[in-house]
C-alpha cells in the first residue's frame, strides 16, 4: 500500500480533505536539517542572557524565575539538584514540588507546584529578624548572614510561603559504618555534605556549633552560581524546561517575555509580598 | 509543710531541669521536637507565661505602691521580686530556644528596630532596669516619691510589654490563627490574671506572717481579680473560638480543631478548662474557701498551670496550618512535621527554668528580703 492509499483508506473526511494534496499524489520527501527552523534550548538562551546581565550595574538587575506549571512532571530533579548544589543536611528543603492529588482514587491526575523562595520585594521575613541577619541584597534576593543569625526562627514564622527551614545540624552520612575500605564512613566521606559553597564562601559546617547549623536557611537562586555566569541548579536540571531564571529588567530576556503574558500568576499576591517567582498556569 | 515541699519541688525541679540544660548547651537542639513547621514550642509558651507574670507580679506591686490598696498593704515587696525573679526565668527560656544564643549580644548592639523582637528584647531590658530599680527603691526608702516615680513608668512598661507579647504574634499576618486584633489586649489581662494567681499562691500558702484579718480580705481579693479575669479570659476564648469556625477561614479551622478535638484535646478540656478555670471558678467565690489559705494557694497554682495550658494552646496551634498546604507530605526528615508534643528534653529545661523561678522566689521571701533590708537600714 502506498502512503497515498494508507491516507484515503483511513484518513477520516476532514482529516482527507486537509492530506487531499498528498492522496492526490504529491511527492513526501523528508526535510533535511538545515532545512528546519533553527530553535535554541532555552538554557543556551538564558546562559547567554545571564552573562548580559551580569555586565550591568548589580542595582539594574532584577532576577526572576518563572515556573511553567504547564511542563512541570513532578520529578522532582529540581528539588534533589538543589539538595546537592548546597549540601542540604537532613530537614532541610529551598524547593520542594508540592503535589496535589485530584479526584477519587483510580480517577486521580496530578498537579505539581515547585516552591522555591519567592524573593519578596515586600518580604515579611526581613523585617522580623532582630539583627537584620536576613535581608534583600542588593540584586534583590533575600539572603541569610548566617554569622549574624542568632536561630530565633522568628522569619520562620513571618514567611507566608514556608520557604524556611532551619539547620538542626544533622549529616545524611551520620552513623555510617567503615567497612573494610568498602563503607568509607562518615568520617572519610562526610567532606561531600560539608562542601557548600553558599553565598560564594565555604561553609564547613563540621562542629555541632558551626554555622549554618543553629541557623535559618532558604533558597537564594544559587546566588554563587550567579555570579559565575552560570543558572540556578534547579533551572539546568530541570527536565521539561519548567523552570526560567533571569533579568526581568531586560525587556529582550526569556523571562521578560514569558512574565507579560497574561496567564501569569504569583502565590498570595493578596499579602502584598510582590513575589519575584511567577507561574504560567 | 507546704514550704518544705515546695522547696523539695523546686530542687527536684532544678535537678532534673540540669540534664535538659547540659544537653541542650552541648548536644544542640536535635533532640527538641520543635521544628521547621512548627518552629516555636514549649520554651517560647513558657516565656510568654513567666514574661506574663513578671509583669503581671508588677502590676500587683502597684496596688500596694502606687494605688495604696490597703489589702495589699505590705505585699509590694514580695511582688516585686516575684517579678524580678520571674522575669529573667522567662527569658531563659527563650534564651535556650535561640539556635545561637552566644549572639544574643547582636540584638543589643546591632539591632534592627523594625523587628518587634529585638524592640521586645529591649522592652524587656528595660523592665527589667526598672523592676530591680522598684525594688530597690521599695526596700530603700518605701514613702519616698521616688518610688512612686519609678512605679507610675514600670506600671505604664509592664502593660506596654505584655501588650508587646501579645502583638509579636497577633502582627504575623502569616498565621491567621494569631493575627487577630484582639491579641495585644488580651495579654495585659492574661498578664494581671497570672499574677493574680501567682499571688494567691504565695499568699495563701507562703505568707502567714500578714494579719489575720487583712490576709483574709487579701485573698478575698485576689479571688475576685481572678475571677473577674478567669471570666474575660474564658469570654475571649468563645470570641476567637465562635469567630474562626463561624468565619470558616481553613487556616483557623484547622488551628482550633487541633485544640478543640484534635491532639491538644487533653491539654486544652482538662488542663486549661477544667483545672485552669472551672475548678477556680467554683471554688474561689465562695468566702470562706477563697479567705482558706491552703486552698486559695491551691487554686493560684491550679490557675497558673492553666495558664501555662493557654500559652501553649495560643503558640502551637497557630503554627499547624501548612503556609503551602501539602508541603509537609513531600520532603520528608527529622524536624520536618506538623505534630509537636515536648521532648523530655524540652521539659526538663524547662524544670529548670521552673524550679530556678520556685526557688528563687521562695529563697528571696525567706532571706534574701529581709536581708537586703536589715543592710539597707544599718546604711542608714
Amino acid at each position: 500500500m502506498t502512503e497515498a492509499n494508507l491516507l484515503e483508506k483511513y484518513a477520516s473526511e476532514v482529516f482527507a480533505g486537509l492530506v487531499a494534496p498528498v492522496a492526490e499524489g504529491l511527492e513526501i520527501s523528508a526535510l533535511s536539517a538545515e532545512d528546519l527552523p533553527a530553535k535554541e534550548d532555552a538554557l543556551v538562551r538564558m546562559e547567554r542572557e545571564l552573562k548580559r546581565a551580569l555586565e550591568k550595574p548589580v542595582s539594574e538587575r532584577r532576577w526572576v524565575m518563572v515556573i511553567d506549571l504547564r511542563r512541570c512532571v513532578g520529578c522532582n530533579a529540581c528539588t534533589v539538584a538543589c539538595v546537592a548544589e548546597n549540601k542540604l543536611p537532613p530537614g532541610v528543603v529551598y524547593r520542594p514540588v508540592i503535589t496535589e492529588e485530584i479526584g477519587t482514587y483510580p480517577n486521580v491526575t496530578m498537579r505539581f507546584l515547585p516552591r522555591p523562595c519567592m524573593q519578596c520585594d515586600k518580604p515579611p521575613c526581613t523585617e522580623v529578624c532582630p539583627v537584620t541577619a536576613t535581608y534583600k541584597n542588593e540584586e534583590g534576593i533575600v539572603v541569610i548572614d548566617y554569622e549574624q543569625c542568632i536561630g530565633c526562627r522568628a522569619c520562620m514564622a513571618a514567611c507566608p510561603y514556608g520557604a524556611r527551614t532551619f539547620d538542626f545540624g544533622y549529616y545524611y552520612l551520620e552513623q555510617l559504618p567503615v567497612l573494610d575500605e568498602t563503607i568509607v564512613g562518615m568520617e572519610t566521606a562526610s567532606g561531600y555534605e560539608h562542601a557548600s559553597q553558599e553565598y560564594g564562601r565555604a561553609w564547613k559546617r563540621e562542629k555541632r556549633h558551626d554555622s549554618p547549623i543553629g541557623n535559618v536557611r532558604k533558597c537564594h537562586f544559587c546566588l554563587h552560581r550567579i555570579k559565575d555566569g552560570i543558572l540556578p541548579a534547579c533551572v539546568t536540571t530541570c527536565i521539561g524546561r519548567a523552570t526560567y531564571f533571569g533579568d526581568a529588567n531586560d525587556p529582550d530576556s526569556l523571562v521578560s517575555e514569558l512574565i507579560s503574558q497574561p496567564n501569569v500568576i504569583r502565590l498570595k499576591e493578596e499579602l502584598g509580598t510582590e513575589p519575584r517567582v511567577y507561574y504560567i498556569v | 509543710m507546704i514550704k518544705k515541699i515546695s522547696y523539695a519541688v523546686g530542687v527536684l525541679a532544678l535537678l532534673f531541669g540540669l540534664w535538659g540544660v547540659y544537653v541542650r548547651l552541648f548536644e544542640g537542639e536535635q533532640s527538641a521536637n520543635y521544628g521547621s513547621y512548627i518552629s516555636w514550642g514549649l520554651w517560647v509558651a513558657i516565656y510568654l507565661f513567666l514574661a506574663g507574670v513578671s509583669a503581671g507580679a508588677y502590676m500587683l506591686a502597684t496596688f500596694d505602691y502606687l494605688f495604696n490598696v490597703p489589702q495589699f498593704k505590705g505585699t509590694g515587696k514580695t511582688m516585686l521580686w516575684a517579678s524580678l525573679v520571674t522575669l529573667p526565668a522567662g527569658l531563659a527560656s527563650i534564651g535556650m530556644d535561640l539556635g545561637h544564643m552566644e549572639r544574643i549580644w547582636k540584638v543589643y548592639l546591632q539591632p534592627n528596630f523594625t523587628s518587634f523582637l529585638a524592640l521586645m528584647v529591649w522592652g524587656y531590658t528595660i523592665f527589667l532596669i526598672l523592676i530591680a530599680i522598684s525594688l530597690y527603691l521599695a526596700i530603700k526608702a518605701p514613702e519616698k516619691a521616688a518610688l512612686k516615680a519609678v512605679m507610675w513608668i514600670g506600671f505604664v512598661v509592664s502593660i506596654l510589654v505584655a501588650g508587646g507579647v501579645g502583638f509579636l504574634l497577633g502582627g504575623n499576618a502569616a498565621r491567621m490563627y494569631w493575627h487577630v486584633g484582639l491579641l495585644p489586649v488580651q495579654f495585659p489581662v492574661f498578664a494581671i490574671a497570672s499574677g493574680a494567681a501567682l499571688m494567691l499562691l504565695l499568699v495563701g500558702w507562703f505568707m502567714p506572717s500578714l494579719d489575720g484579718k487583712q490576709r483574709g480580705d487579701l485573698l478575698w481579693l485576689l479571688a475576685i481579680i481572678s475571677i473577674a479575669t478567669s471570666v474575660a479570659k474564658l469570654y475571649f476564648l468563645l470570641a476567637d473560638f465562635t469567630q474562626s469556625l463561624y468565619g470558616g477561614a481553613v487556616d483557623n479551622v484547622i488551628a482550633v480543631q487541633s485544640v478543640l478535638t484534635g491532639p491538644y484535646r487533653f491539654s486544652f478540656w482538662v488542663v486549661q478548662i477544667v483545672i485552669g478555670l472551672l475548678i477556680p471558678l467554683l471554688v474561689l467565690p465562695q468566702p470562706k474557701l477563697a479567705k482558706n489559705g491552703f486552698v486559695a494557694g491551691l487554686m493560684g497554682l491550679f490557675l497558673l498551670i492553666g495558664y501555662v495550658a493557654a500559652r501553649i494552646l495560643i503558640v502551637v496551634p497557630g503554627q499547624i496550618p501548612e503556609m503551602m498546604p501539602g508541603q509537609a507530605e513531600v520532603f520528608h526528615g527529622p524536624k520536618l512535621s506538623l505534630a509537636y508534643t515536648p521532648s523530655l528534653m524540652e521539659w526538663s529545661v524547662t524544670s529548670a527554668v521552673l524550679g530556678f523561678a520556685i526557688l528563687g522566689i521562695l529563697i528571696g521571701m525567706d532571706y534574701l528580703l529581709d536581708y537586703l533590708t536589715r543592710v539597707m537600714e544599718a546604711k542608714k
